[in-house]
């Protein structure tokens, strides 16, 4: 009898949860930029994935086309040693995307956890993670990046995705905790903890579901500004060594003033693709906080 | 309140003991011999087989803890040590840190006036064409990566126009300085700003709307003041208090920003000093100008906290 109903209890909450879902769907359709943001990150992000597996050569200099400009062998031109930019520009998203990506994911993650156990438990290790999170925030984060890179000495892609996921998870870390406090006094939890239900269970299962809406949109986000943060560095020459390309590392070219007035493709193309990424994850960001904010609907 | 700031000061002494701590264990850990930072380079090349004997009297063999505590001392009475090529690190920042502050400081107060401005025309003309080319170019100025709009100023206005350096702070030829440095500030500052104000107009806008729609703009409005008066000595002095407080938050930013700003003019700051210290392993530099960036930024955030009390009374002094 009470295994039939509180079944009849769950069968309606996902009957809800669908109904609620195909709305948020069609009020996320009606939004134009944010359609915009997600076909042109999908499209982007396939291109080059695409062009990663099929395996397009950016590595082999074509010595007799080197700083050519735009043509119909190459059709973003060749770099200063005469590699085929196009070829670069889509194998290079792909690490930027996925540096943006995994960094994004992994320091909301860090930042969740974190802050959930800082706002769930308070007291002195609160007061560790909060004081933690201060000392990481005395610094501008590229120069906190910076440091790590001259700790580090070698320039890989793991030390930098490690670097950055370090140096990312304070502001989630923030407004997870400042959640939790306010909700573990609600009822709802107090029920929870009257049950015997696990520490852990309570935090995970029970809270944060609820803090997940601004984890999601802060997550998005994060992902153009990671891939903002990548671009600088390699731009002033401490991010991924030179023979991993990304669109930040492409760019790097451009330190240098010849190549800037007379190569002009040689910027202006990574540059596009960087900030039309970043512009559709704007996009992206801003449409899923209107369908997602509770508040609002 | 001068308690308030006095307590407020305090607790940026053992914020800065951590900070220099974490970085100088940090750096030591990486294996640099610190000999080489501490000695000035013709001395180790003028006795090379009284090495050994210099490193005992320097107390290099004592406990790492100690070293720290040595370092911190010199630190403190204005020794910071040597860089690998044999420059005192002082002589380095006593002309690079006020090239950077300088850069900083421009770019802060136009993309102040600039971003509140546009910020309030949008705000009064809401939907006008200010607004609505101020908010294309927030959400540009968020997507296009900084040091591209550099590059592009570089393009535009030292390449095609020629108008400005591309590079550099002092001309050799220079006759006359302050012309000098504004053609070379010109760009770097304008980047940086184009930053600045993209984030600040938008803050602006919505809290002058805020305060526009406010019950005391109306009653001030039904009393038959004149419009430019309901705006600027009842609208702006209300709005700006929360622009202000963001405009102090953005300096991390700003500082963060001039580092790599500063490797695409060229400009021989701070940042850059810093960026060429990390490529070439030059770790007492690298300790040094870290130690001044984090010191600077304790230094701002210390004044957001004062300017906030000062602004809002309703914040708690003896919190």
């Amino acid at each position: 009898m009470s295994e039939a109903k509180t079944m009849s209890i769950k069968e309606q909450n996902k009957g809800a949860a669908t109904s609620l879902m195909k709305k948020n769907i069609r009020k996320f359709l009606r939004n134009k930029l944010a359609v915009f943001g997600l076909v042109v990150v999908a499209l982007m992000t396939i291109a080059c994935v695409v062009a990663f597996i099929g395996g397009i050569d950016f590595r082999t200099p074509d010595m007799a086309n080197m700083r050519a400009a735009p043509n119909s062998a190459h059709m973003f031109g060749t770099d200063t040693i005469g590699r085929d930019l196009l070829a670069r520009v889509l194998v290079g998203g792909c690490y930027s995307i996925f540096i943006g990506v995994f960094c994004a994911v992994a320091s909301n993650v860090l930042g969740a956890v974190l802050g959930a156990i800082a706002g769930y438990f308070g007291g002195k290790i609160d007061a560790l993670l909060v004081r933690l999170s201060e000392l990481f925030q005395a610094f501008p984060q590229l120069v906190l990046v910076m440091m790590l890179v001259a700790m580090l000495k070698t320039r890989g892609l793991g030390n930098l995705l490690l670097i950055f996921v370090i140096t990312g998870w304070m502001t989630t870390f923030r407004m997870v905790r400042n959640e939790f406090m306010s909700l573990k006094g609600e009822t709802y939890v107090k029920v929870c903890e009257a049950f015997g239900m696990s520490k852990s269970n309570v935090m995970f299962k029970q809270i944060l579901p609820n803090v997940m809406t601004p984890i999601i949109v802060s997550t998005t986000t994060n992902v153009a500004y990671f891939i903002l943060q990548e671009a600088s560095l390699s731009f002033i020459g401490l991010g991924v060594a030179d023979s991993t390309p990304t669109w930040g590392n492409i760019l790097n070219a451009a330190k240098n003033l010849q190549v800037v007035q007379n190569q002009w493709w040689i910027w202006v193309f990574p540059g596009l693709a960087i900030s039309l990424f970043v512009l559709a994850i704007n996009f992206l960001g801003d449409g899923l906080r209107d369908v997602l904010d509770a508040k609002q609907q | 309140m001068l308690k308030y700031i006095l307590k407020k000061l305090l607790m940026m002494i053992p914020m800065l003991l951590i900070i220099s701590f974490i970085v100088y264990m940090g750096l030591r850990s990486t294996g640099v011999d610190p000999i080489n930072f501490l000695v000035s380079p013709d001395v180790i090349a003028a006795n090379p087989d009284n090495i050994e004997a210099l490193r005992e009297s320097l107390g290099l063999n004592d406990p790492l803890i100690v070293q720290y505590g040595r370092w911190l001392g010199d630190l403190l009475r204005g020794n910071l040590g040597y860089s690998l090529d044999g420059t005192p690190i002082l002589q380095t920042v006593a002309t690079r840190l006020p090239y950077t502050l300088e850069l900083s400081a421009y770019a802060m107060l136009f993309s102040a006036v600039i971003g509140i401005g546009i910020g309030i025309i949008s705000a009064i003309r809401q939907n006008g064409i200010v607004d609505y080319i101020g908010r294309v170019l927030a959400v540009l100025g968020q997507a296009v990566p900084q040091f591209l709009v550099g590059i592009l100023l570089i393009w535009i206005f030292a390449i095609k126009l020629g108008w400005f350096p591309a590079a550099n702070r002092v001309s050799p030829d220079a006759t006359n300085a302050f012309v000098d440095a504004f053609m070379h500030l010109f760009l770097p500052v304008l980047t940086l700003t184009i930053g600045m104000v993209a984030v600040l107009m938008r803050y602006a806008r919505n809290t002058m709307l805020d305060v526009l729609n406010s019950d005391y703009i109306k009653t001030a409005r039904s009393k038959g003041i004149p419009e430019w008066k309901v705006y600027l000595k009842h609208g702006f002095r209300n709005a700006m208090k929360p622009v202000l407080v963001i405009l102090m938050f953005r300096i991390p930013a700003l500082i963060g920003g001039s580092v790599v700003i500063e490797t695409v003019f060229s400009y021989p700051g701070i940042g850059i000093t810093m960026t060429n210290a990390i490529t070439s392993g030059d770790y007492p530099v690298v300790l040094v100008t870290t130690l001044i960036i984090a010191a600077t930024m304790l230094i701002c955030s210390f004044m957001v906290d004062v300017f906030n009390a000062l602004l809002d009374p309703r914040v708690r002094l003896d919190g």
